[in-house]
């Protein structure tokens, strides 16, 4: 046992930088308490490192530390997205106004990152009911913090406590399910929960409410509807970079633990290959439509609340509730297509949707306002600002000449190929929907003016490069996707299925 | 019905009903206190089944630390004490829907599932050692995650109470 656990190790590499980075990073902050930038420095340091590992796992396959644990593509790709936008995330902390406020120590703002980002990295390999709720629990917990950091912020303490009270229900809610799943099949580990599931003599009904109990706790983390209440407060309370990391790499890892407990659990491990690549399910209940219609509900209510906000990080907010009904699009099709395309999907919102924060905390830090009604006459005081946004919020409606086009297409693609023509239809209706309140940014941006003149907004060269870093992706993987497509590809295979 | 069963429901309803209290009371020390009682009781239905380790824990953790925790915080909180809890009744018809339906599933799927339950628990000798040897081995990894749940729960704490500098 004990051989076996050192030779798990090796294949453990990446969380446990991140395990050294974080401590490292607390006792770093203890003796540079004036320079948090040293902080930064170790834990950019650690993210590159872990980085680096993550790629080396590609490749390899194993179940570690008691079937805990797996390694497989499917984890690497959620890694590597996770830990890309980790880095990211980091480089736009340096240059936020909100949390570098002179008197703040920014030492375990730093050191929690990287607590998070291990959280989300363990969701994305997790195989063990237990492990899952542990891997969701650090990461929530860490949001708590982190999206209360900018305490003097009335919003900050308030966005905080009500995700502590809707992040405590829900895995309430997910532990509870589990325990029913565990009393009903005697077992957490997903692969035995397959072969219990599989011999047939399980109560539906039970099965029933235990896994969508179990799927409360994933539906929090991908904000879904019926649990997306605490996201557009959050989303607004939290200090910018941290909306940006939560919107992304904290959806990815939902994303990754609820494609993969549907899979291992859920879909017939002895059916083989199936032609088209779909997965046959297991007896039982209809678990594509239900994901169908939390898809509908999603961007539906999310396009269209959106279309009332005039606060930009609310309005990405609800834009990003959007986002996860189109990825649950792709779940819908239980097939490899439709998970090739969420993880395309995936890639182009990574840039996109970090791109579009990042500009908003760039105006946020010259002007102090997140209202669009502030961003009128934008172009001329900012134009480089403009463009880029403009080109990401064109990215998120899903319109060449941008990546975003590149992720709806193979979505959509998907679900013709699968027959889910209504759904389709739905996802085309809401994204002209969607037309209408990025447009509304860009207009007040380019067409309308601002009546008291107001001076340019300058960005320093660090800023432009990262603006750059994410603008490029976004056109680049328009005209040149096989990489990403066939990355993706290569990347749903997930440890013992079919 | 035998002895068991007696002892059964006596701690069940030590449980439920001192929940309800916790639930229903409009004082929140008195609140509180119920809550104590709750998990004394789950500790006794722990003992029933011969989760030794668990019994002792749930005494020491949740009676012998938390709850004790949780009264000082009320105690020392100012004009927490005397306050009554806002307790007024919002949303109750939807409130009541879901409640029925939750309740309602609930109640079938334990009812479906109650011919599948063996009666008493075979006896087990005590379980502290075969859990602290697993402990170490096939659940070493949530055992250490748990730790840096901790830590982070623990710098968390100590940033929110951090004076304003």
């Amino acid at each position: 046992m004990i051989e076996q656990l050192l030779s798990d190790l090796s294949f453990f590499k990446p969380e446990l930088t991140l395990v050294v980075t974080f401590l490292t990073a607390i006792l770093t902050d203890l003796v540079f308490r004036r320079s948090p930038v040293v902080v930064a420095a170790v834990c950019l340091a650690g993210f590159a490192l872990t980085g680096i590992f993550i790629l080396g796992q590609n490749g390899e396959e194993a179940l570690i530390f008691g079937n805990m644990l797996t390694v497989d593509a499917f984890a690497v790709f959620f890694k590597v997205l996770i830990t890309l936008s980790a880095i990211l995330v980091l480089v736009f902390s340096l240059s936020s106004a909100e949390l570098n406020t002179p008197g703040r120590s920014l030492g375990e703002y730093y050191s929690l990152l990287v607590a998070l980002t291990l959280g989300m990295i363990l969701m994305a390999g997790a195989t063990n009911l237990l492990m899952i709720y542990l891997a969701i629990e650090l990461s929530s917990m860490t949001s708590y913090i982190l999206t209360g950091y900018t305490r003097e912020a009335p919003d900050s303490s308030e966005a905080s406590l009500k995700y502590v009270i809707y992040g405590g229900l829900s895995s309430g809610i997910m532990l509870y399910g589990i325990s029913i799943l565990y009393g009903l099949t005697g077992t957490l580990d997903l692969y035995q929960l397959n072969q219990v599931l599989a011999t047939g003599d399980i109560n539906d009904f039970t099965l029933l409410i235990a896994g969508v109990f179990t799927m409360v706790g994933f539906g929090y983390k991908i904000s879904a509807v019926p649990f997306h209440f605490w996201t557009p407060d959050v989303y607004e309370g939290a200090p910018i970079t941290i909306t940006a990391f939560l919107s992304v790499a904290s959806k990815a890892a939902g994303f990754a633990v609820f494609i993969r407990f549907l899979k291992v659990a859920f879909v017939d491990a002895g059916a083989g290959e199936v032609a088209g690549g779909f997965w046959t399910m297991l007896q039982g209940f209809d678990w594509p439509l239900m994901v169908a219609i939390v898809s509908v509900l999603t961007m539906t209510l999310g396009n269209l609340v959106a279309l009332w906000q005039d606060n930009m990080k609310r309005l990405l907010a609800y834009s990003s509730i959007a986002h996860a009904g189109y990825l649950l699009m792709g779940v819908v099709v239980m097939g490899n297509e439709g998970t090739a395309a969420v993880l395309i999907y995936f890639i182009a919102y990574l840039f996109m949707n970090l791109g579009a924060f990042y500009v908003v905390m760039l105006i946020a830090n010259k002007t102090g306002s997140e209202d669009v009604e502030d961003y009128r006459g934008l172009a001329a005081r900012a134009p480089f600002l403009s463009l880029s946004l403009s080109l990401f919020l064109i990215s998120l409606t899903g319109l060449p000449p941008t990546v975003g086009f590149i992720g709806k297409l193979y979505l959509f693609a998907a679900l013709l190929n699968s027959g889910w023509i209504w759904l389709a239809v739905v996802g085309g209706i809401n994204t002209v929907i969607s037309l209408y309140y990025y447009v509304k940014v860009f207009r007040n941006m380019y067409l309308r003016e601002d009546e008291e003149k107001k001076g340019r907004i300058e960005v320093g060269a660090a800023q432009l490069a990262t603006l750059v870093v994410l603008l490029v992706p976004i056109i680049l993987f328009f005209f040149y996707f096989p990489p990403i497509v066939e990355f993706a590809q290569a990347s749903i295979r997930i440890f013992g299925t079919p | 019905m035998d002895l068991f069963d007696i002892v059964f429901y006596c701690f069940a309803l030590i449980a439920v009903g001192s929940a309800v209290v916790v639930v229903f009371s409009r004082n929140i020390m008195y609140a509180a206190f119920a809550l104590l009682f709750a998990f004394f009781g789950i500790a006794g239905l722990y003992v029933l089944l011969q989760a030794d380790f668990l019994a002792v824990t749930q005494i020491l953790i949740y009676i012998g630390g938390i709850l004790v925790l949780m009264l000082f915080g009320v105690m020392l909180t100012n004009r927490v004490v005397d306050v009554d809890i806002k307790t007024g009744t919002l949303q109750i018809v939807p409130a009541a829907i879901l409640a029925a339906v939750v309740g309602g599933s609930l109640s079938g799927v334990f009812y479906s599932t109650w011919s599948t339950v063996s009666g008493t628990p075979s006896d087990v000798a005590t379980t502290t050692p075969a859990i602290g040897e697993m402990l170490m081995t096939s659940y070493i990894l949530p055992f250490e995650i748990a730790s840096i749940i901790l830590l982070v729960a623990l710098i968390g704490a100590a940033m929110i109470a951090r004076r304003k500098t």
